[in-house]
């Protein structure tokens, strides 16, 4: 309800600045390196067929070692990323349950960019109306919406009711130029200390900003990251998804948090230092993964970041294949941009050690695990198909699927979810990663072949409700 | 037939088939996004939004610093210290608690409003039995019984 209707209409400048690569002759640049690197492929083969008969080596126990090789540095690698992974998770979930809460309650500004959101952003709104915080105003920024978005959120204008106080409601209406551009607007025009960042179609949890504001009591953190969870339950995909986020996404960034070093602050829930964000040069419009772009100026200017397992939001989640593959898509090619532009850190440890490490590690979940992982399935299948080799398949599969089922079980008791999805882990591994591992793969090629890609918009269905 | 190769041959379907249904997919999704490109065109150094607010809030940013109050406004309740040493204490109401101090345990009247009866009478029944035997006129207090009898009984 209204407290006040009367709205005042004013007229905002932004900065429409944006740094862009230089796109000339991109795409041709990258060609001629594939064409350079593959004939350099091609004659190293031609070198080692000719020269192996003068060795004691033959071409196919040359083969048979190098397979054997390759799969126990494979088997070790897999091993050595889960346990690792559930350890330094397990590490930052004892600290953190040992941790005590703080007085700490600053003005946080939420910045909600929507864009074609009319079905869903009047629950957004309304789900931040009931958190458990009183000190705190709403920032709606209408990114040039073509349906009627622009309408809906303007009948949200004005001091509304909320669950402590009454809460500012503003809009700033601007022509389409993209969400990194959108939260800018939101953040320049904040006042605040602390600004929360969300996607229009998420709904907080009503404890999601109290959690996670108490963590800047600490001077060196930058930006907390929230924990995301998918809100449309109950179809295949959206259910392989829920687990993904529990075990894939959520635990990896538990194990990050331990060192302060969450790589990607998700774009349903972060919150940053505004002062660390001005540093940063604030979101930027180059790469299709601002968050993750801005998570890494973060940390590059030695800021820590931290990971808020209570702090949730609830998000939509693609409910059929293209859609998926489309968010991947722009996911994976997000995080490779976003690697590429950093590569001087990644490649000089003497600019922000942590910075550099968490570089890698992107690198290597973005492309290398994808690729063995590929590899690997077409080994079996080829060791299956050709030399009658079935059971290995089975094994292979047995061996990740009770991985996967220790690991979800192990997940879903920490976040009190629910226990069902536990079952999904059995196709997990084989479907849903084998199509993710392919799509990261495809869209590998595309990023370094330059060629040209577009925002992804999900069409909402509108199943959130406050 | 055993159950190892009828499961291998499952999983191994299922493995060709996805790979099949993930290159699918992903060529028909690019097929599907080529459709729908569109030329993206110059964009202007700035732009201008429309803001709106409520009035007041208009009135509160020419004077930014009476906007914000950086100091907390909601302090969380301390939790109520819970003397977990003498129970009898905790039992009780938090106001009708009385100071702590060790004369306060060993007063005889605190045994006798908690139900433990006079210690005196306490000391008198020490020598009955704790036992009542249940029969047809009621409960009744057992005789003792000559063990050293030499009776034989069934029970």
């Amino acid at each position: 309800m209204n407290i006040n209707q009367e709205i005042k209409r004013s007229t905002l400048l932004l900065d429409n600045r944006e740094a862009i690569v230089s796109e000339t002759d991109k795409e041709g640049k990258y060609l001629k390196r594939i064409f350079i690197s593959g004939l350099m492929s091609l004659l190293l083969i031609f070198v080692i067929i000719f020269t192996l008969p003068s060795t004691v080596l033959s071409v196919k126990s040359l083969v048979e070692y190098a397979t054997i090789v390759s799969l126990v540095i494979f088997l070790f690698v897999l091993l050595i990323r889960y346990f690792t992974i559930l350890l330094l998770a397990y590490l930052y979930i004892n600290q953190y349950t040992f941790k005590s809460t703080t007085g700490f309650y600053p003005f946080v500004s939420i910045i909600v960019p929507v864009y074609n959101e009319d079905k869903v952003v009047a629950d957004s709104v309304k789900s931040l109306l009931d958190l458990n915080y009183s000190n705190y105003e709403i920032i709606v920024v209408n990114d040039g919406s073509t349906d009627k978005t622009k309408e809906v959120a303007e009948q949200l204008v004005g001091y509304q009711k909320g669950r402590y106080s009454d809460v500012k409601v503003s809009l700033i209406d601007k022509p389409n130029g993209g969400k990194s551009k959108a939260l800018n607007a939101g953040i320049r025009y904040s006042k605040a200390e602390i600004v929360l960042c969300m996607d229009g179609d998420s709904q907080l949890s009503p404890d999601s900003v109290r959690l996670a504001v108490r963590h800047f009591v600490n001077p060196e953190i930058g930006a907390v990251a929230g924990n995301v969870k998918v809100m449309n339950r109950g179809k295949f995909y959206t259910d392989l998804q829920a687990l993904e986020y529990i075990e894939g996404l959520n635990m990896a960034r538990s194990a990050q948090s331990f060192t302060r070093l969450v790589n990607i602050i998700p774009g349903p829930l972060g919150l940053f230092r505004k002062k660390a964000v001005e540093e940063a040069g604030f979101y930027s419009s180059d790469t299709f993964a601002e968050d993750a772009d801005l998570t890494l100026k973060i940390l590059a200017n030695g800021w820590k970041i931290y990971y808020e397992p209570n702090s949730i939001s609830y998000t939509e989640a693609p409910e059929k294949l293209h859609q998926l593959l489309k968010q991947r898509y722009r996911w994976t090619r997000g995080i490779l941009q976003s690697i590429r532009k950093h590569r001087n850190i990644m490649v000089n440890p003497t600019i922000n050690f942590g910075d550099t490490i968490i570089l890698w590690t992107m690198f290597y979940e973005a492309l290398i695990w994808p690729v063995m992982n590929i590899m690997a399935n077409v080994f079996f299948m080829v060791a299956a198909l050709a030399f009658g080799f079935t059971s290995l398949i089975f094994f292979w599969w047995a061996g990740l699927a009770l991985l996967d089922l220790i690991t979800a079980l192990y997940c879903i008791a920490v976040e009190k979810e629910e226990f069902r999805l536990v079952w999904y882990a059995i196709v997990y591994r084989m479907f849903f990663i084998l199509v993710i591992d392919i799509c990261k793969a495809m869209s590998t090629v595309e990023e370094f072949l330059g060629i040209k890609m577009a925002w992804g918009k999900l069409e909402r269905v509108g199943v959130a409700k406050a | 037939m055993e159950l190892i190769p009828i499961l291998s041959t499952i999983i191994l379907v299922a493995t060709i088939s996805t790979f099949i249904l993930a290159i699918g997919a992903y060529i028909l999704y690019k097929i599907r996004e080529s459709k729908g490109q569109q030329v993206s065109a110059p964009v202007p150094s700035t732009i201008r939004a429309e803001l709106l607010t409520p009035a007041e809030m208009q009135m509160e940013m020419q004077q930014p610093e009476q906007k914000i109050a950086p100091q907390p406004i909601y302090i969380e309740p301390q939790p109520v210290p819970v003397y977990q040493q003498r129970p009898v204490y905790v039992q009780q109401p938090l106001q009708q608690r009385a100071p702590m101090g060790p004369q306060y345990v060993a007063q005889p009247r605190q045994y006798a409003e908690a139900g433990y009866g006079d210690p005196k009478s306490y000391q008198q029944s020490k020598g009955d039995s704790k036992f009542l035997k249940y029969t047809s006129e009621g409960y009744v207090t057992p005789a003792k019984e000559e063990k050293t009898s030499g009776a034989l009984k069934w029970k």
